[in-house]
């Protein structure tokens, strides 16, 4: 027992040095998930668009601050409210070596928004993220025009949601083809994918550059890019420090030390773009009154959770919007105040307290616990229950489609593109999709309607700032912050910056 | 009903085995380490230094006492919540061992039904048992489980049901055996021709002589059990917080292995000289009460 | 074995797989969450749309005409759509198979390598030492948790000491051809020693992971068959002769007992195969058990029923390989 008891701390307590990577031009990622398919209009998944986007290019990009910029057109112009014209560049070339057409662009967009245009009845599951796409058209040969059903300014923001593919490729393989074989335009073309295991990429020599606004333009700096699939956090933590892998996703706040202590390796981190919060049933028992839930938003002490649970990485927040948002504003605090938070929670009617649930899912038990030993102290004595996050959604997201149960969910809505239309209508629209609190403001509502179609920006933005003071006021929600995507990365990496919308583009990076 | 209900034989023979295996040392050591858990599981709040359930995240992940940082209060370090880890350990027992016993007091217990109904009856009860144990034999364990538990939704209650709803499926194939075995014996026989009912053979007669391998065997599992707990704690869908089994504990601290090595090691160092006792002393049970191992 | 005993076996795997069918099928309608709202994630989406992407997975139809389409289609080798590949889930099952496949084999071959010689020596020292540290030393296998070791595993090995992969199949130095998906073979068949000894270090940690646990059970099972052989005539006999002990031991007594140790091990094969999800995650192995639990965890119910309908038919193939093994060897069975 001994023995086996020295060599278990021995080994979990030193950690050696680390050696080369074995070969000197591949750029590993340890990554958390394989790619469901590698077909850019068939998948629903934000892993499995990281990786495309290292095969297929785009109209249009993000680059690493999150500034949209052309791609694969040259220029956009907005010819009216609901008509968008963008000028495709000359000579991209397909990794098959064809050259790309304008008319490309057009069948690439019109598998996404053409109801079955998949084949065998099916519709692309990316549809809903072109919203009110009316038709994709080629004008003048080089250009094509995307019309909208009705004013839809955040089209721009949208677009590199999208990648483009060779119409004649297509054709050749069909759907079920491409779901395994690629022809884009991107950086890299496909070597090897080795299901669940990696994705093995080259260097495509005759590479157009990508996007003119991000330095450096031209080929890949590394010969090949490897995707290694490394699902257990610890395990990947472990191949960054062993020197297997150059960068890795998804790195738990608590590692961030010992990553930057290892000699080798550092840490990387971006503003993300996930909002966390905990709903309160506003059809429910105890959080149907405004003062229990001003009561809880006082006991909560934001920067301590932060400091001690995400390692002082994120930003707090006091309504549902990232501070790197469009339209965010600074907006009444809820300090920390337990003293006050008893005193609301005596005012509503409950000098002794309440004993209320909090839903989770199991990656977040920890925090819920913190958040619930903290509500606990004010008097609204939480107990944390952890499901998996397929029932909870179907608990908690009803849209109006039955009553809802339960007290608290502790729970998030990602919003990659950082504008509003994406995270603040569903959670707080009357019965949207992510509306978990059970909200419903008309006044909201009209505001979030309206603002979904302005295009004056300035007007815009003052449409969410009034929006955001209602429902501050209204507190259908505990805002709580915005973590910072935290990447491990070898001292070897250079040209490459996480990007707040979590995609790891590879174009510029360069291994020493 | 004691076993000595049916013949006398039977009381001579547990007599002999027991001497048999109180004479095997290592085995009575692994008994007395099992023992030894489950005064701690029952006397968990007086034993305990520390409240398991109280949260401070000034002593997040604070080390082992013996390691600078650490205080002695605090034996084997805080978790990510500044949880004492030896109070939650102490507590954890009970957990680890109420899954463990209720599983197989439940899969044994349906086992011995089924298994005996099986075997005794024959027929058409046969048929359709040994199909339903076939089938359920085709799904691999822990995937039967993990559906089970998102059909069932989270919680201890339905752990133990989602365990269970497989498990007895093994009792109940080494009953039927057993029970195919000594049908056609003579004392079986004889009750049969006193014209006592078939409940009274399978229960008073068959029963008593049948249960050493069963209770061999539902040791054996029980230690399996409790590591199947700790897998579907790995996968998510382990006990309810605040509560905290082994099998939690160590998935939850899993992810500081690098960082913060106590909070996983020492809950699975528990689990380790709990399962390994408790399969040394079902070992020592079998050599002393399965006859096919008596020399 | 006579025709008509297989004939037999592949009849009564017929109520089996439909009852696994049935089970999986009435467990998938019971459970709450809906594959297409998962599938959405945090995105707006119109009802209408919603509704074509539902018809599209054919989710749009009752669950009981579901089950009969199902069951029609996979008589005809059909098993439908993996709801998040978009490629047929007999695809997407058949790249995984085989790396599971090889892991447990591994395994197999771990725990055999162990237990025999335990096994052997234990019974010819019954009640020594030896015997009671090989039947503790092996208990430990089956009393650790397989997450738990595997991570620690990692970290003496591969951070520690560096000389093991954290994970993966084997590395990137060459494109492996794959002939049987087998990497240990191809690299073999295909001459490439380097690519081989590069598998066999990625397979070392998961398979002593995944194999230790059978280990106490093999083991305990060859010192029980070897103690029994040696108290029979023959063996007995041949001492008698003079024959050196060595010779009796490996020549007569060890071919006899191992005939229940290759049984035992046929039919725990299965539960290696099914019970490999965790070692998967821990290595980043790009096994099924992986794939299977994530299906279930994101209601891909195609992938779901295929597999276990897989699960089950590899659960009664290795009983049958099993009792096979066990008439063809046993000398006693076959008189």
């Amino acid at each position: 027992m001994t023995n086996l008891q020295r060599l278990l701390l021995a080994s979990a307590m030193a950690i050696g040095p680390v050696a080369p990577a074995a070969y000197a031009a591949d750029l590993v990622v340890g990554f958390t998930l394989d790619a469901d398919t590698l077909d850019p209009a068939n998948h629903r998944k934000r892993e499995t668009e990281t990786v495309i986007r290292n095969l297929y290019d785009g109209l249009l990009t993000r680059d690493p601050n999150m500034v949209v910029v052309p791609e694969i057109a040259e220029s956009m112009t907005q010819v009216s409210p609901t008509v968008y014209d963008f000028k495709i560049r000359a000579g991209i070339k397909f990794h098959d070596g064809t050259m790309m057409t304008a008319e490309d662009v057009k069948f690439s967009l019109d598998r996404v928004v053409v109801e079955g245009a998949m084949g065998n009845g099916q519709t692309s599951p990316r549809q809903s993220l072109m919203g009110p796409v009316a038709s994709v058209e080629v004008v003048d040969g080089d250009t094509v025009r995307i019309t909208l059903k009705e004013p839809w300014p955040i089209l721009p923001a949208m677009l590199p949601n999208q990648q483009i593919v060779s119409k004649a490729f297509v054709e050749r393989v069909g759907s079920e083809g491409l779901a395994t074989e690629e022809n884009g335009t991107g950086p890299f073309r496909l070597v090897e994918w080795r299901k669940g295991e990696s994705i093995i990429m080259e260097r495509f020599p005759e590479y157009y550059g990508g996007a003119t606004d991000i330095a450096p333009v031209g080929p890949a700096c590394v010969d090949r890019v490897i995707f290694k699939i490394i699902p257990e956090s610890a395990s990947r933590v472990a191949a960054l420090l062993a020197g297997d892998v150059h960068i890795i996703n998804e790195l738990p706040a608590f590692s961030i030390a010992q990553v930057n202590a290892n000699s080798g390796t550092h840490v990387m981190t971006v503003n993300g773009t996930r909002s966390f919060f905990v709903a309160m049933n506003l059809e429910g028992e105890y959080f149907d009154d405004p003062l229990v839930r001003q009561a809880a938003a006082h006991a909560i002490d934001k920067n301590l959770l932060i400091d001690k649970i995400l390692g002082g990485n994120a930003a707090p927040i006091n309504g549902i919007l990232s501070p790197d948002a469009f339209g965010a504003s600074d907006l009444p605090v809820y300090g920390y105040d337990p003293e006050m938070a008893k005193k609301l929670l005596a005012d509503a009617g409950f000098p002794n307290g309440i004993d209320v649930v909090m839903d989770t899912e199991g990656a977040f038990k920890d925090t819920a616990e913190a958040i619930a030993s903290l509500l606990t102290k004010v008097g609204i004595r939480t107990t944390v229950a952890v499901g998996e996050s397929a029932q909870l959604t179907s608990k908690w997201r009803l849209q109006g489609k039955a009553p809802k149960t339960g007290d608290m969910y502790f729970s998030s809505w990602g919003n990659g593109s950082l504008d509003p239309f994406d995270i603040f209508t569903p959670t707080h629209r009357t019965n949207d999709r992510g509306n978990s609190a059970g909200y419903s403001n008309p006044a909201v509502d009209a505001l979030l309607d309206a603002a979904a179609t302005e295009l004056d920006v300035a007007k815009r933005a003052g449409m969410y700032r009034e929006a955001e003071l209602m429902i501050n006021a209204d507190l259908p929600y505990l805002y709580l912050w915005v973590p910072q995507d935290i990447y491990g990365v070898s001292d070897r990496l250079s040209g490459w910056k996480p990007s707040a919308d979590s995609r790891i583009n590879l174009h510029d990076a360069c291994l020493n | 009903m004691s076993m000595a209900a049916a013949t006398p034989a039977a009381d001579t023979i547990f007599r002999r085995n027991l001497a048999s295996f109180m004479a095997n040392r290592l085995a009575m050591a692994a008994a007395v380490v099992v023992v030894l858990f489950v005064v701690m599981a029952a006397f968990a709040p007086w034993l305990a230094p520390q409240d398991p359930y109280e949260t401070d995240l000034f002593r997040r992940l604070q080390p082992p006492a013996w390691v600078e940082g650490g205080e002695w209060g605090f034996l084997l370090g805080c978790d990510a919540l500044g949880r004492d880890i030896f109070s939650r350990i102490i507590y954890g027992a009970r957990i680890s061992i109420f899954v463990g016993v209720t599983v197989i007091v439940l899969a044994t217990g349906i086992g011995i039904i089924a298994g005996l109904a099986s075997g005794y009856l024959r027929g058409w009860v046969d048929v359709i048992i040994s199909r339903i144990v076939d089938i359920l034999l085709g799904f691999p364990y822990l995937i039967f489980a993990i559906g089970l538990m998102a059909m069932m939704g989270p919680g201890l209650g339905n752990i133990i049901l989602a365990l269970a709803y497989k498990e007895w499926v093994i009792p109940a194939r080494v009953v039927r055996g057993e029970t195919l075995a000594v049908r056609e014996l003579e004392y079986v026989e004889a009750a049969r021709a006193l014209g006592a009912s078939p409940r009274h053979i399978m229960l008073r007669e068959i029963l008593p002589n049948i249960l050493s391998p069963v209770v061999v065997v539902s040791t054996i599992r029980m230690a399996n059990v409790i590591i199947l707990e700790a897998s579907l704690s790995f996968l998510g869908l382990g006990v309810q917080p605040p509560m905290a089994s082994w099998g939690s504990m160590v998935s939850d601290g899993r992810a500081f292995i690098l960082e913060a090595w106590w909070v996983s090691t020492f809950p699975g160092l528990a689990i380790l000289l709990l399962v390994l006792a408790i399969n040394v002393a079902s070992q020592g049970l079998r050599d002393a009460f399965d006859p096919r191992f008596h020399e | 074995m006579s025709l008509g005993k297989l004939i037999e076996r592949l009849l009564q795997l017929v109520p089996v797989l439909l009852g696994v069918s049935l089970i999986v099928f009435v467990m998938m309608a019971l459970t709450p969450g809906d594959p297409v709202q998962i599938m959405i994630g945090d995105q707006n989406i119109t009802p209408e749309q919603e509704e074509a992407l539902r018809r599209g997975l054919g989710l749009d139809r009752p669950i009981v005409e579901r089950f009969f389409v199902f069951i029609g289609n996979a008589l005809q080798g059909d098993f439908g759509q993996s709801f998040y590949h978009r490629r047929p889930v007999a695809d997407v099952i058949a790249e995984r198979l085989p790396a599971t496949i090889e892991l447990s084999l591994v395994a197999l071959i771990v725990a055999l390598v162990t237990a025999i010689p335990l096994g052997v020596l234990a019974a010819i020292r019954k009640n020594s030492i030896f015997d009671k540290l090989a039947t503790v030393g092996s208990l430990l296998g089956v009393s650790l948790p397989g997450f738990w070791f595997g991570i620690l595993l990692i970290m003496l090995f591969a951070v520690q000491w560096n000389i093991l992969p954290v994970s993966g199949r084997i590395g990137y130095s060459s494109e492996i051809e794959t002939i049987t998906g087998f990497l240990l073979i191809d690299t073999l068949l295909r001459g490439n020693l380097p690519a081989f000894w590069d598998a066999v270090k990625h397979i070392l940690l998961p398979a002593i992971t995944l194999g230790l646990p059978m280990t106490a059970i093999l083991m305990r099972v060859t010192r029980t068959s070897m103690l029994e052989v040696l108290r029979q005539d023959y063996v007995t006999f041949a001492d008698a002769k003079g024959l050196s002990r060595a010779r009796v031991l490996f020549r007569h007594a060890l071919k006899n007992a191992l005939i229940p140790t290759v049984s035992v091990a046929a039919i725990e094969t299965g539960s290696l195969l099914g019970g490999n999800m965790i070692v998967e995650t821990v290595f980043g192995w790009p096994g099924l058990g992986r794939l299977v639990v994530e299906s279930i965890f994101l209601r891909n119910y195609p992938l779901v029923q295929a597999a276990v309908l897989l699960y089950a038919v590899i659960y009664v193939g290795l009983n049958f390989f099993a009792d096979i093994l066990y008439t063809v060897l046993n000398p006693r069975v076959k008189l």
